[in-house]
């Protein structure tokens, strides 16, 4: 009797449920859609308004109309650099989760994923089998080949550059990781420039297809403005949510994603429990560098030209992104990514319609992106989700 | 042969000696206990023992096997596990979490996970309760028994506890200290380090008294509690 009671609890509390798991992987997802209806939404509505207020000002062209034309697409674009800054942002903030310091040679090991998918694109051309091959499975391959070379590229150089100064001051693996991505740009400039492929490399895919109509929506009148997505931007947001999906489960529900969040909780704590913290922290940054490498492949399939300096900036706004949901919080990275993916891609696309063209927005999109790490910096340091941990950058 | 034992171990802080050759021996099935002030060098011993530290100089060694090179991972799998000062629950991992790491090196599919499961819910009920909790959000006297628990779960031979009274209610310690009788009596050898030294030499065989880095007294539990210095240091009788 004592032992069928005994046992039976222990069943209830030893294992998961299914509704418990699926929550663990989809709440942090659910928790991301949230943000990209919202922060569309919120965005939306202040152009919209500002459309209105400045509809007096302009009388060449209509512009609540103009705004209206082009807002679908401009969605669509924030989801794309979203994602795109979401999946790096994760690098960041799973190093900086367990190590407690900024991997600022991310950058260069998302800029390598997109020089491997371009060198793959390359070859299968020289042999002629490009333009033939399945699209799909190209891009699945190069994904893989990104993800496997920058995951093993960023796990050498936390071997390489970190680990040796572990009990260093705190600047000192900081300036390791500055010298580290120097030294990789560099390093593929040369290696791009001796093997013939050049300094600007076209990122070669077989035919993607165009793109995919969407709908229409009324602009007043009879007029009605159709908007479709890019069939290169559809990659990149199917691709990103099956990573975010992956690494949710990995993380939230796999013994491993435990032990990865044990050793960034307490680090020696997680040793006396058996946990190899060493492999832990090479595994953190094998996942990290994997997700950039991937960003890098869909990025130069997205951009189409790629250079060895491409992963600067997009590293950087990631960084700023990881801040701006608080950093080492992993559905806080996804989250800031998304914010400053679309508000990036309002200021892009309004700010020049607003001011008749004197502020070219591309431009400014980065003033807009990097102001909002200042502000964050300055007024919420912990981020949006951010733990109330969070210290010491 | 003794269970563990180290001999002459010398551990130090950067320039700081904080063991000034300690020898001390714990034999299967035994409760001991360390005592002495704050910085006497209580902890030191047990994160030297763990692997957390490496000693310059000695050596510790489990059933005769020389552990103080290694590392702490691997001093799990030989069969120590230890109850951190400051009991160092994973805050944002729940009360389940907290326990499935305390059992990392073991499966958590195995049925004896759990058995180990329900032996910890069993003698701690409060934990059952607590299940779905993040660790962060109990008190304190629930973290201390997590800490335990969460040691438990890894099947020790021997389980090192660092300061399971500290910061909590009389009635909380008395609680915990009769539990910690009960995984002695099911078989578990003990190393007790406590500032309390009254609720310790109650519970413990023999016990080490602790001053800057040295052993300056051993005994049976019962003759240190009359000894006059405990009394006087530790006890605070007159």
């Amino acid at each position: 009797m004592v032992v069928q009671a005994t046992t039976g609890s222990g069943h209830l509390v030893g294992q998961r449920s299914i509704k418990t798991i699926l929550l663990e992987i989809f709440g942090p997802l659910l928790q991301v859609l949230m943000f990209v209806l919202g922060s569309a939404t919120i965005l939306s509505l202040i152009v919209i308004l500002f459309a209105f207020v400045l509809r007096g000002s302009r009388t060449d062209i209509d512009l609540l109309q103009g705004t209206l034309i082009i807002l679908p697409q401009v969605i669509i674009d924030g989801m794309v650099r979203g994602f795109l800054f979401a999946t790096i942002a994760l690098g960041y903030t799973m190093v900086y989760g367990v190590l407690e310091f900024i991997n600022f040679a991310h950058g260069e090991i998302f800029m390598v994923g997109a020089f491997v998918g371009a060198g793959f694109g390359l070859s299968l051309a020289q042999q002629r089998m490009l333009a033939d091959f399945p699209p799909l499975l190209f891009v699945v391959l190069a994904i893989l080949l990104g993800m496997i070379v920058s995951g093993v590229l960023a796990m050498l150089t936390e071997r390489i550059a970190y680990r040796p100064l572990r009990n260093a001051p705190r600047l000192v693996p900081l300036i390791s990781a500055i010298g580290m991505s120097l030294f990789l740009q560099d390093l593929v400039r040369m290696i791009a420039l001796a093997t013939g492929m050049g300094f600007n490399v076209r990122f070669q895919t077989p035919p993607l297809g165009g793109s995919l109509p969407l709908g229409q929506i009324p602009i007043g009148g009879d007029r009605f403005a159709s908007f479709s997505i890019d069939s290169r931007a559809l990659i990149f947001i199917v691709a990103a949510i099956i990573m975010l999906i992956g690494l949710n489960y990995l993380i939230n529900v796999t013994r491993l994603g435990k032990a990865i969040r044990a050793v960034a909780q307490d680090r020696a704590t997680a040793s006396l429990m058996g946990i190899n913290v060493n492999r832990i922290i090479a595994l953190t940054f094998l996942i990290g560098g994997a997700l950039g490498g991937a960003a890098g492949v869909l990025f130069g399939i997205r951009v189409g030209t790629i250079n060895p300096y491409v992963g600067f900036l997009p590293g950087l706004k990631a960084f700023t992104a990881a801040v701006l949901g608080g950093i080492g919080n992993i559905t806080g990275a996804m989250v800031g990514g998304i914010v400053l993916g679309f508000l990036e891609a309002f200021v892009a696309s309004y700010l020049s319609l607003f001011t008749r063209g004197q502020f070219a927005g591309a431009n400014y999109a980065d003033i807009a992106a990097f102001s909002i790490l200042i502000l964050i910096l300055i007024f919420r340091p912990s981020g949006l989700l951010g733990e109330a941990t969070t210290q010491k950058v | 042969m003794a269970l563990l034992e180290l001999t002459n171990v010398h551990t130090y802080y950067g320039q700081i000696h904080a063991l000034k050759g300690i020898s001390l021996t714990v034999d299967q099935g035994e409760i001991v206990t360390l005592i002495g002030s704050n910085g006497a060098g209580k902890s030191t011993t047990l994160r030297t023992i763990s692997g957390l530290l490496t000693p310059r100089q000695g050596q510790v060694t489990l059933a005769g096997r020389r552990i103080d090179r290694v590392p702490p991972h691997t001093i799990v799998n030989l069969g120590i596990s230890q109850s951190p000062e400051g009991r160092r629950i994973f805050p944002r991992l729940t009360v389940l979490e907290n326990l499935e790491m305390g059992a990392y090196i073991h499966s958590t599919h195995s049925p004896e996970f759990r058995a180990d499961l329900d032996r910890v819910m069993t003698l701690f009920p409060r934990l059952r309760e607590r299940v779905k909790q993040k660790g962060g959000t109990l008190s304190g006297g629930e973290q201390q028994m997590l800490a335990i628990g969460r040691a438990l779960m890894a099947r020790p031979k021997v389980l090192l506890l660092d300061e399971p009274s500290m910061g909590l209610a009389p009635v909380i310690v008395e609680q915990i200290f009769d539990i910690i009788k009960d995984i002695n009596q099911q078989g578990t050898t003990i190393l007790l380090v406590e500032q309390n030294a009254l609720m310790a030499l109650a519970i413990a065989h023999r016990g080490y008294v602790l001053q800057s880095g040295k052993i300056v007294l051993e005994d049976t539990a019962a003759s240190l509690q009359s000894n006059e210095m405990v009394q006087k240091a530790y006890l605070g009788l007159d």
